[in-house]
């Protein structure tokens, strides 16, 4: 039992009393997550840098207020995601976010034939171009739901919108990109 | 789940995301140093507030340094957040203080109002119907469709503000276009209050002054565009921000609030 794991609740908990290393334990698990979320945000990877750490100092200040018993990760990707906004530049200046498929994506079974990649990768460029090419809510909800898999409330949470704006708006997202991509793929 | 959102499952699986940073190698001695979670320090609250009834009280312009100390609450609106804090930045003054209130406001320029309409081509105007014509309005450009400030004059009812030096001011602007455009940071004494005005939604400020800091065109907060203000009511009509100042009760803010037409 000694070399369980501690459950989330028992990491708050302890870094509530001053256990830095049981908070290191919470923002190590969740960094990544948190670090993609704010680089969706900025669209710079030295501002998600500096956004993910100010988040987490800011974090660890204000554990006092978190709630034992909540999941963690929503209420730190908010703060992160807050400080990711800081850093946004004005709209009318910022640049698209970039997103680059990955050269050698990760296959899930047999090996396709030279045809058939190309065609998956023609695919995936072409719904890369689609969700690159929406206005930019519209972006982050496909964004969070989809590319980093957070939940309505996480995504909620991250954006400041209401559960409800974010079902509402990944909707007509989906329709959009559903109308651009001419018939679904 | 459909296919589509199968597909962009998948493709989410194949983005290259950069590497991620080791946060903790970064700001683990700041984590080491930091007060572990809540400490209230109402004594120095209290200084905090002092030094700010000092400052006030020598009637000196105030610039907000970008530096902020660690967040209890988070409010948010569209164009605007509400972050209480466990105390205020520190307080500068500048002792060479624009003449005008609208030049120490930064509200931009002035645009006419003749006989009873502000002469602005800016499609997104509403004037509060409590309040009719202001006695002067201004444009800036410094956002995305631009702001829109509409300037009252102390008069019957409206008493001069110790913040703005004027009645009321209300500001206008795309919240959609300019998320997180006003930055309100709000240290204990002030009351937060989520609103309904009608089926918008509000956020009130009301007691001690608070800092509000509007951010510059690169989207950041520079030095001098910070200052304090006093109560204050945040409305999210459709597409616009629309901001209330002066030294109004809640429920005054409101109807001027609920008087304004709807986007």
């Amino acid at each position: 039992m000694g070399d369980r794991p501690l459950a989330e609740d028992d990491l708050v908990a302890q870094a509530k009393l001053g256990d830095t290393r049981a908070y290191g334990a919470l923002i190590q698990e969740h960094q990544t997550i948190a670090f993609r979320t704010a680089y969706l945000i900025t669209s710079s990877a030295a501002d998600a840098e500096d956004a993910v750490q100010e988040g987490a100092v800011k974090a660890h200040r204000a554990l006092g207020r978190f709630r034992t018993g909540k999941p963690f990760r929503p209420w730190f990707l908010a703060i992160v995601a807050n400080e990711a906004r800081n850093r946004r530049r004005s709209a009318g200046r910022r640049e698209r976010l970039a997103l680059r498929a990955a050269e050698d994506p990760l296959s899930g079974g047999a090996v396709p034939s030279p045809e058939a990649a190309m065609l998956e990768a023609e695919q995936r460029a072409e719904l890369l171009a689609a969700v690159e090419g929406l206005r930019e809510e519209d972006r982050l909800a496909i964004a969070c739901r989809y590319f980093l898999g957070l939940s309505e409330e996480e995504t909620a949470a991250a954006l400041a919108w209401r559960r409800g704006t974010v079902k509402s708006r990944t909707s007509r997202a989906l329709d959009r990109l559903r109308e651009r991509m001419e018939g679904g793929v | 789940m459909t296919e589509l959102e199968r597909a962009l499952v998948r493709l989410g699986g194949e983005i290259a995301f950069p590497p991620t940073p080791d946060v903790l190698a970064a700001v683990g001695d700041r984590l080491e140093q930091a007060a572990p979670v809540r400490r209230r320090r109402p004594s120095r609250r209290a200084l905090v507030v002092a030094f700010v009834a000092l400052a006030l009280g020598a009637g000196a312009a105030m610039a907000v340094p970008a530096a902020r100390t660690a967040i209890l609450e988070f409010f948010g609106l569209r164009g605007a957040t509400v972050t209480r804090v466990d105390t205020l930045p520190p307080v500068e003054t500048r002792p060479e203080a624009p003449v005008t209130a609208a030049a120490e406001l930064e509200l931009g320029s002035p645009v006419p109002v003749e006989d009873g309409v502000v002469r602005v081509r800016w499609p997104y105007l509403v004037v509060p119907g409590a309040l009719g014509p202001p006695d002067e309005a201004y444009y800036s450009s410094l956002l995305p469709d631009g702001k829109v400030s509409l300037v009252y004059e102390p008069g019957p009812g409206v008493p001069r503000s110790r913040y703005t030096g004027v009645g009321i001011l209300v500001t206008e602007f795309r919240g959609d276009l300019a998320p997180g455009y006003v930055d309100k940071l709000v240290a204990g004494g002030t009351a937060i209050e989520r609103l309904r005005i009608g089926r918008h939604r509000a956020i009130w400020l009301e007691g001690g002054p608070h800092f509000v800091a509007f951010r510059t065109p690169d989207g950041g907060f520079g030095e001098d565009v910070g200052r304090l203000a006093g109560n204050t009511l945040l409305v999210e009509l459709g597409r616009l921000l629309v901001r209330i100042e002066g030294e109004l009760e809640r429920d005054r803010a409101a109807e001027i609030a609920r008087s304004l037409p709807e986007p």
